[in-house]
């Protein structure tokens, strides 16, 4: 019999199922409906319309981190400077406006510079200085938090009314994050699903040789990988500073690893390859729903994080689960 | 004779101001009582450095340590987090041969091995307000801690005051089990009898002092309480964007016991005309603690008189009620990072928070 596949998402299709994406996201709006069916049970206030806009922002911004992650994960990386490039954001966009709205477009127009040479830093060192991913990203890291302390000297700012306006206010009922998370979405997914570029980018990222030999160029794509999810992050930095008025100059450390949950919930391979936008997307509203529920039952801290780990630990066991039967069902 | 009137009246007035100026001279030059004679040096090893407060509470600090010219040196240190920083700048200052260091041990028990070894080594070390164990004379110099069961009880008989027939109390603290939420919740329980209930999870919501967090926190439990008549925090100004959710699920900002800050006092004088049960009272948050626990240290190091208080009790500040101790204050100018509370002028608490 045939070696097993390596990555049985991106390489087999089994018969019946006639799209791949369905699968990520059939489980992941599984688990979601099921969620939402245990909170209506539960802990019926958690969904409650003044909850959910209260809560609905938080989704947003680690889905938007969620998708810089998912690009870099494509490639076979991880980005741990997300922390960094996300409180650097968050100062800039506070800190250099000083609460004076007409500053607030200079400031964006700075995150993104910075969010840019990160960028590009973090893509040189990994495509051609072939450095390992977690390494380099760590030194980008350092230096961005080095950067974080020059803006800052770590002390919280207030942000201008203005930016609370956008990014805490709402439209039609809906908190405008959330347009800006679907809006990242759309532009991510199609990218990725439906032009020449994105193809090429899958392909690479599920083999950078197979790549290599069929004439792509692999570097400038794997360093896209790593420009993009910054400007993801910057995007998620600046509405953090909006939707809390007094953001404190580490905002981003909380985000390292709801950002690598919600890919791998979204069923995208830590071995890089095919990546599901959507799905990542579904998996941040249930991984933010999940820590509401957890809050709304009213069970003590340690309980409440039990209970985040053991739904965790059953959302990415249901596709080691699945991953299993097809090794098997392809070793016979 | 005009003339001779004129010159009299001039001498007496240069006289006048020139004993005026003499005086102002010699209080300016008089040293505290706990500042003695024999010249010392002193350090301030903070755990963390990096938020306002600390950086309100590090200037309060320098400027004490400033006011006894037995004082040659200052240094300051900042653990940035870090426990094995924190002790290893502990260890270094001591080598460096520094004779006084007053310590902000936020690792709690984990900073006693090398505080007592700073102490055995014949130094004066005075860790305060953050509890690392260990005894007085064996361990350390001197600890000096803030009374947050104090802090609690006038936040209870302020509740006590605005419902007196008891309520609905929502309670916010720091990281789980952290000991000042627990302080605090004591002192609470001894003023406030069954009649007034803690809504939130024993003992107290876990915001980790926050803002997101808080956010978070504070929207599942404005949804899953009907009816909250009074926020307890002990970190005011991380609510600040958070109360806004109040309105958002079209509910009145309910009345909140805390400490004080500039961006919260603003807040409330900002929004307590369209919510009409917002009543705010807040307790000094603290930033003169470091004071007392300098002026023991400068005063064990340089043979003074040390000063009689040997524990910080945050006094009450402000109270949009009585208006006693003061009305609700707001420097609208000035960074929301301060607090008005403190001892350290405004101007130079701005300074100090780099704006």
């Amino acid at each position: 019999m045939n070696a097993p596949p390596l990555t049985p998402t991106a390489f087999s299709r089994p018969a019946g199922l006639p799209m791949p994406l369905a699968r990520s996201f059939v489980t992941v709006v599984l688990s979601t409906i099921v969620l939402i069916a245990v909170c209506a049970v539960f802990a019926p206030s958690s969904l409650s319309w003044g909850a959910l806009s209260g809560s609905l922002p938080f989704a947003a911004i680690i889905a938007i981190v969620g998708l810089g992650q998912l690009l870099v994960v494509q490639q076979g990386g991880f980005d741990l400077s997300l922390p960094g490039a996300v409180s650097l954001s968050v100062v800039v966009a506070t800190h250099y406006p000083q609460q004076d709205d007409a500053l607030l477009f200079q400031a964006v127009l700075v995150a993104i510079a910075f969010a840019l040479a990160a960028g590009v830093l973090n893509g040189l060192l990994f495509s051609v200085f072939r450095l390992n991913a977690i390494i380099a990203t760590i030194g980008t890291n350092a230096l961005l938090y080095g950067a974080v302390f020059a803006v800052s000297g770590g002390v919280p700012s207030i942000t201008t009314e203005l930016l609370a306006e956008i990014a805490g206010g709402e439209t039609f009922g809906v908190p405008n994050s959330v347009y800006f998370a679907l809006a990242a979405m759309a532009v991510v997914s199609f990218v990725l699903k439906k032009t020449v570029v994105g193809r090429r980018y899958e392909v690479i990222g599920a083999s950078p040789s197979a790549g290599r030999a069929a004439g792509l160029s692999v570097r400038t794509h794997q360093m896209m990988a790593y420009v993009f999810a910054q400007l993801l992050y910057c995007m998620a930095g600046i509405l953090i500073g909006g939707i809390t008025r007094e953001p404190t100059a580490f905002q981003g450390d909380s985000l390292l690893l709801p950002s690598v949950a919600v890919v791998v919930l979204g069923g995208t391979s830590l071995l890089g390859g095919r990546g599901y936008p959507v799905s990542t997307v579904v998996a941040a509203f249930f991984l933010n729903q999940l820590s509401q529920f957890a809050l709304a039952v009213g069970v003590p801290y340690s309980a409440q994080t039990i209970i985040q780990a053991l739904a965790l630990g059953f959302g990415i066991g249901v596709y080691s689960l699945r991953w299993t039967l097809n090794v098997r069902k392809s070793t016979g | 004779m005009r003339h001779f009137k004129l010159a009299m009246t001039m001498t007496f007035a240069t006289a006048a101001a020139a004993i005026a100026l003499t005086a102002a001279g010699t209080a300016q030059a008089e040293t505290p009582s706990w500042c003695g004679p024999k010249k010392a040096t002193l350090a301030l090893l903070d755990g963390y450095g990096g938020n306002s407060w600390r950086q309100v509470t590090t200037a309060s600090g320098k400027q004490t340590a400033e006011l006894c010219p037995s004082i040659t040196a200052y240094e300051y240190a900042d653990g940035q987090g870090d426990t094995q920083k924190s002790i290893s700048d502990i260890k270094s200052i001591a080598a460096k041969g520094v004779d006084a260091l007053v310590v902000f041990g936020d690792a709690g028990p984990a900073m006693l091995p090398a505080i007592t070894s700073v102490y055995k080594s014949g130094k004066v070390i005075v860790p305060y307000r953050v509890n690392v164990g260990g005894k007085e004379g064996e361990n350390y110099s001197k600890f000096i801690g803030s009374s947050f069961v104090n802090d609690g009880e006038t936040w209870g008989n302020w509740i006590k005051g605005i419902l007196p027939k008891g309520g609905n109390i929502l309670f916010l603290s720091g990281p789980a089990g952290n000991s000042q939420g627990l302080d605090e919740l004591k002192g609470m329980k001894n003023v406030l009898g069954p009649e007034y209930v803690f809504v939130n999870p024993e003992p107290f919501a876990v915001t980790n002092w926050d803002p997101a967090l808080t956010q978070k926190v504070l929207t599942a439990e404005i949804a899953k309480n009907d009816k909250i008549d009074v926020i307890v925090s002990d970190f005011g100004p991380s609510l600040v964007g958070a109360l806004p959710l109040f309105q958002k699920q079209g509910k009145s900002i309910p009345a909140l016991a805390t400490s004080d800050g500039n961006s919260l006092g603003c807040f409330w004088h900002e929004n307590h005309a369209s919510n009409p049960d917002f009543k705010l009272f807040t307790v000094a948050t603290g930033n003169d603690n470091v004071r007392l626990a300098v002026q023991w240290a400068v005063a064990l190091a340089t043979d003074g008189t040390p000063p009689t208080e040997q524990i910080f009790k945050a006094p009450a500040f402000e109270d949009s009620v009585s208006g006693q101790p003061s009305p609700v204050q707001c420097r609208k100018e000035l960074p929301g990072a301060i607090y008005l509370s403190s001892e350290l002028p405004a101007e130079a608490q701005a300074k100090a928070v780099g704006n």
